[in-house]
């Protein structure tokens, strides 16, 4: 009942003559609807991009030099510091490696003192070479 | 413990001393420190090197306490940066200027 009260055009001899109502296009159709790829083929060429990349390491690459120099330099200053001072340091170990030493070989002169044949003093290496002492220890009462 | 000298005057050779006085012992103690190096490269021996070792420390003294009564505020100043930043000349620029131009590296 209700179709024909909407789709109603007066002067219809039976319903068959109701006019069709459907969904369809508009008149004229729709407008055409793009589809196709339109990726743009502009832009900087294969060799361009490689030569930024390449000109871009470049420049990465001189600065790291630039302060691999400096760094450099740094640790040259701070060896060359520490090999200034090092005959200090050396020459006070030395007196005090002595003044043990002499204690330890009056030590042993009194240890072995009964043992015959026994060279008191120094029994080191055969070579000629002074060695220092192989006790495991550098400073004993220290570590 | 950054001093440069004890109380009776006498330079303490702590690291940050030596390391603060370090470019002025390398140019004006260079005589004897090479002296006590070929003497210890000919032979490793400590007792044989104790008089070059002698010459050595004293002269490094006693540029040390040359350094203290010529220059003493800056160098104060720089072994006291050398003795917080643990011997890191970057660190200590500005005192190292200041000292460099109070007793001049010649």
């Amino acid at each position: 009942m209700t179709e024909s009260v909407i789709r109603n055009k007066p002067g219809m001899a039976s319903v068959k003559d109701m006019p069709i109502l459907q969904d369809g296009p508009p008149p004229g159709g729709f407008a055409p609807v793009r589809y196709a790829r339109r990726i743009p083929n502009k832009g900087p060429s294969a060799m361009a991009i490689f030569l930024a990349a390449f000109g871009a390491f470049s420049y990465g690459m001189y600065e790291v030099g630039k302060g691999n120099k400096i760094r450099r330099a740094l640790k040259e200053e701070k060896f060359a510091a520490r090999r200034a001072i090092l005959p200090v340091l050396q020459a006070e170990e030395d007196e005090r490696f002595v003044k043990e030493w002499k204690k330890y070989l009056e030590y042993e002169a009194e240890v072995m003192k009964d043992v015959p044949g026994w060279k008191v003093g120094e029994n080191v290496y055969n070579s000629g070479r002074w060695m220092p002492p192989a006790t495991g220890e550098l400073r004993p009462e220290v570590w | 413990m950054a001093d440069v000298v004890d109380a009776a005057g006498e330079p303490i050779p702590t690291s940050s001393v030596l390391m603060a006085a370090a470019k002025h012992i390398e140019i004006n103690c260079m005589p004897e420190n090479v002296e006590f190096l070929k003497c210890k490269k000919k032979d490793p021996n400590p007792e044989k090197c104790l008089d070059k070792g002698r010459q050595a420390t004293r002269c490094a003294l006693g540029l040390l306490k040359d350094l203290y009564q010529r220059c003493k505020e800056p160098m104060e100043g720089y072994v006291g940066c050398m003795y917080y930043h643990t011997n890191e000349f970057d660190l200590c620029r500005k005192q190292q200027q200041a000292f460099e131009k109070a007793c001049p590296l010649e």
